[in-house]
């Protein structure tokens, strides 16, 4: 069943943004949801956020960032006209619709457009929402619709250096969180707290957070393969128990999260991940070649 | 006119790629017969009558195995019109005989009873029916077959959408497509199929097969809608708005898990994602496809199922050292024997009497060995009439790099949690007629068994289409009743 890309931009540096007819999702879709979209028929199944969508006119948006080789292929490969396979959902659970008086929504990187749906919504219900986006420059996702969205936005930036790899990027990120978040918390009062992005990340705000014992919803995103709660691909401890993040989740309240295993699951694949993105860049380069 | 039979006790073997060639490859084992093969083993059949042969009690669908047989050898001399009248007979009971014909346990089933036993070989009713479909398929027999069907079909205006792309979905959808009902299925995956697809692995049942039975479902007009999970997508509620009848065909999707400390460890999987990854996924042509699957030097499959099977012989594939670990013995083992003798023909090591008690992790998260505590079995037997086991409280570690979970399944969740839906222990309860506590909604396969086989599955799907037409049925002639 393929599914028409309508439009489809570069929003920043390797940050993509599609708008895709899918009228089944976006007939349904709350946020929290996401879907999994298989783009290509020898492609991976991998789970998006649903950023905004109309119910009447039946299309979703979804951002990613470039990060391995399916969405690097999605980037390269698709243009506007051109039908994504697969689109499933909505799947997972809404993100609870509750007025918990000032919330801090927290997106590091891409987590930031998972933050969105759910900031917005929160925001509308009465909510007092701070986002508070953690990225390296210039990609300032989003910044306009948030500040339009919720009562303040914040982006704390940072620039990468020459020669950083993904471990560089990935500590200076924890580094921006964890200080700006202490920051807030020292000055301000939040009764919520909301974050989304990598596990790594989202343990060391948590370890903050706790200090100050507010109320944390974390957004978890273990390694999934068919999200209907068939695999186990994405099955994280919560509270001792043993839970799917795609039909329990993917919100979990982060104080009964497992983090250092969620942290050790979501790494298992990055050798073969390189190795696919490396067999990805010879074909490119072959390809180039031939021209 | 009665004929004198000869009474020849050996089977004729269907050929199979030798073991060493075939544990490099995803390419089936089984060769299976050829016209003339199939016709000599054909011939040894007793032709017992209808009403007294044990093979047709025997099978669950009751394939009138004599009566398609008998096929075969009658239009020995005209191949093709002895496999459509035989393919005839056989699509009376059951839609997907490519599948059954390589996947039933047809040991426990037809060829238990058959009476040839008592003296040399039962008939290889398997192989027999396997032979009917393929040949149909390669010819367009089968095709030929459908069109002659589908002009036929009287249309009768009312919807029925089907809950998953399983044996037991599809059998209904069949079923009810012929009796002029405008069928829908929404199927979770990319890929109708169910098990056949994600789970049973392309060396024992080539994909394209599947594939093929399903696209003779389209032609009968049924519509698949892929990438529509029930419970979020859209909820039984709004198709009872929608449709006329609803058929629930989920299965037993979810893993049951090993409750013991580590089972979260990296390498650990459940049969259901390590099979999904291999072969719906095809992880086995990693990088060429995307997806990735993890299989090290040493892997330990838990549990002696088909799943079991599967899981060990696609590992046993990349390379691997692979040993099942069964908590009971050899007697109990649940899966085939055709597949348990093929798993030790490719080198595989059974351990019986181990029950996992712990699954041990390097400092990266990542599993390196398994703690068993020994059992032993009791004279007192359990209500499946299988020995009772206990733990003897002795251990032994047996390391590994990979661990699969093969020990079981429950319902898909999605669907169980529908309001006003009776479940009990996870399946779905329903009535004589497979209604469930919904009216208007029907279920059958692993979602009212628990874990089953595909013929059961495919049994409950013609059932439910039989029951669902009488539903619908008088339905319309209340309407036109109340016109
Ligand atoms: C509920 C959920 C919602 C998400 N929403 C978004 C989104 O809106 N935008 C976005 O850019 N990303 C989102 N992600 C992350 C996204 O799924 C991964 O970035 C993507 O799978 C990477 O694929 P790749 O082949 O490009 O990279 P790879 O090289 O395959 O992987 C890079 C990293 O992505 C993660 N990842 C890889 N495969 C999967 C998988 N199948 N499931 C989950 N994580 C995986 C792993 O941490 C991995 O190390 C979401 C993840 C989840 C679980
Ligand atoms: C690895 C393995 C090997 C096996 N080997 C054999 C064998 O050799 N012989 C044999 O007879 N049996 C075997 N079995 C058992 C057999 O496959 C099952 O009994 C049979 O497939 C059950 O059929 P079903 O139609 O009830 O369900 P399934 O085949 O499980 O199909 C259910 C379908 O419903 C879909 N679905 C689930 N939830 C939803 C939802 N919420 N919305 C939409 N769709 C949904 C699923 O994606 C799936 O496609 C094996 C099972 C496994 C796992
Ligand atoms: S029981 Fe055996 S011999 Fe008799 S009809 Fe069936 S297959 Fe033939
Ligand atoms: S992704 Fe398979 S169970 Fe959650």
């Amino acid at each position: 069943m393929p599914y028409k890309i309508l439009d489809k931009k570069e929003l920043a540096m390797n940050e993509i943004w599609y708008k895709i007819h899918a009228p089944h999702v976006a007939r349904k879709v709350q946020p929290g949801q996401f879907v999994i979209v298989r783009a290509f028929s020898n492609g991976e199944r991998i789970p998006l956020t649903p950023v905004t969508w109309d119910r009447e006119e039946g299309w979703i948006t979804l951002i990613t960032f470039v990060r391995g080789k399916t969405t690097m292929r999605m980037a390269n490969e698709l243009k506007p006209g051109d039908e994504i396979l697969n689109v499933a959902g909505p799947l997972g659970n809404p993100a609870p619709m509750k007025k918990y008086g000032r919330i801090l929504a927290i997106g590091m990187i891409t987590g930031i457009v998972e933050v969105f749906p759910i900031a917005k919504a929160w925001q509308e219900i009465g909510n007092e929402v701070t986002t508070l986006h953690v990225t390296p420059n210039p990609m300032v996702l989003l910044k306009e619709e948030f500040e339009e969205a919720v009562s303040r936005h914040i982006v704390e930036g940072f620039d990468l250096q020459p020669g950083w790899g993904m471990q560089e990027i990935a500590q200076e990120l924890v580094k921006r969180a964890v200080a700006k978040v202490k920051e807030l918390l020292e000055k301000e009062h939040f009764d919520m707290i909301l974050t989304v992005g990598p596990a790594g990340g989202q343990k060391a705000i948590f370890n903050v957070v706790k200090e100050y014992g507010i109320p944390m919803h974390a957004d978890l995103h273990p390694i999934m393969v068919d999200a209907t709660g068939m695999c186990g691909a994405c099955r994280v401890t919560i509270g001792g128990e043993v839970k799917f993040a795609c039909i329990d989740g993917p919100g979990f309240d982060a104080y009964k999260v497992d983090w250092d295993e969620l942290i050790h699951r979501t790494g298992f694949y990055a050798p073969m991940e390189r190795l696919a993105m490396e067999h990805y860049l010879k074909q490119l380069q072959a390809q180039g070649g031939e021209q | 006119m009665a004929v004198k039979r000869k009474i020849i006790k050996e089977r004729v073997p269907t050929p199979e790629r030798p073991p060493e060639e075939r544990v490099k490859s995803f390419v089936e084992v089984n060769l299976g017969y050829t016209f003339e093969l199939a016709v000599k083993e054909a011939e040894r059949c007793l032709q017992c009558p209808y009403d007294y042969a044990p093979c047709i009690k025997g099978c669950p669908v009751h394939i009138d195995i004599p009566g398609f047989i008998s096929k075969l050898v009658q239009y020995r001399d005209n191949p093709d019109k002895a496999v459509k009248e035989a393919l005839n007979v056989i699509w009376a009971c059951n839609s997907l005989p490519a599948t059954t014909g390589r996947v039933c346990p047809q040991e426990d089933q037809c060829e238990m009873n058959c009476v040839m036993g008592k003296v040399g070989d039962k008939i290889n009713i398997g192989k027999l029916e396997r032979f009917v479909a393929d040949y149909a398929r390669e010819k367009g027999i089968d095709e030929e077959l459908l069109f002659e069907i589908v002009p036929k079909i009287e249309k009768k205006g009312q919807r029925v959408a089907i809950i998953g792309a399983g044996p037991a979905g599809l059998t209904a959808a069949g079923e009810l497509a012929k009796l002029g009902y405008d069928v829908t299925i929404y199927e979770a995956l990319h890929e109708a199929g169910g098990v056949l697809m994600y789970g049973i692995p392309e060396f024992r049942l080539p994909k394209s097969i599947v594939e093929s039975e399903i696209d003779k479902l389209r032609k009968l007009g049924v519509k698949i809608l892929t990438d529509h999970v029930v419970g979020r997508t859209v909820t039984i509620e709004e198709l009872l708005e929608e449709y006329d009848a609803v058929f629930i065909g989920s299965g037993a999707g979810t893993p049951r898990l090993v409750n013991a400390p580590g089972i979260n460890l990296n390498g650990i999987y459940t049969a259901n994602e390590f099979l999904t990854r291999v072969n719906l996924m095809k992880a086995y042509l990693f990088p060429e496809y995307d997806t990735p699957v993890y299989v090290g030097d040493k892997v330990i499959v838990i549990g002696a199922g088909n799943t079991a099977m599967d899981a060990a012989r696609s590992a046993r594939r990349f390379g691997a050292e692979v040993t099942i670990a069964y908590r009971r013995g050899p007697e109990d083992v649940s899966a085939r024997i055709e597949e348990v003798h093929h798993a030790k023909e490719e080198g595989i090591k059974f351990e019986y009497y181990i029950n996992p008690v712990e699954f041990i992790g390097d400092e990266n998260g990542k599993v390196k060995a398994v703690k068993f505590e020994k059992m032993k079995a009791l004279d007192e037997r359990d209500s499946r009439g299988k020995r009772k086991i206990v733990g003897t409280g002795e251990y032994v570690v047996l390391e590994a790099d990979t661990v699969i979970i093969a020990i079981g399944k429950h319902p898909n969740r999605l669907i169980i949690n529908t309001p006003g839906l009776k479940v009990e222990r996870g399946r779905i309860v329903v009535d004589e007629n497979l209604m469930t506590s919904i009216p208007g909604v029907f279920a059958g396969g692993d979602a009212i068994r628990g874990e089953a086989t595909v013929i059961l599955a495919m049994g409950d799907g013609r059932r439910a289409a039989k029951a669902i037409h009488e539903y619908l049925t008088k339905k319309r002639e209340e309407q036109k009743a109340n016109a």
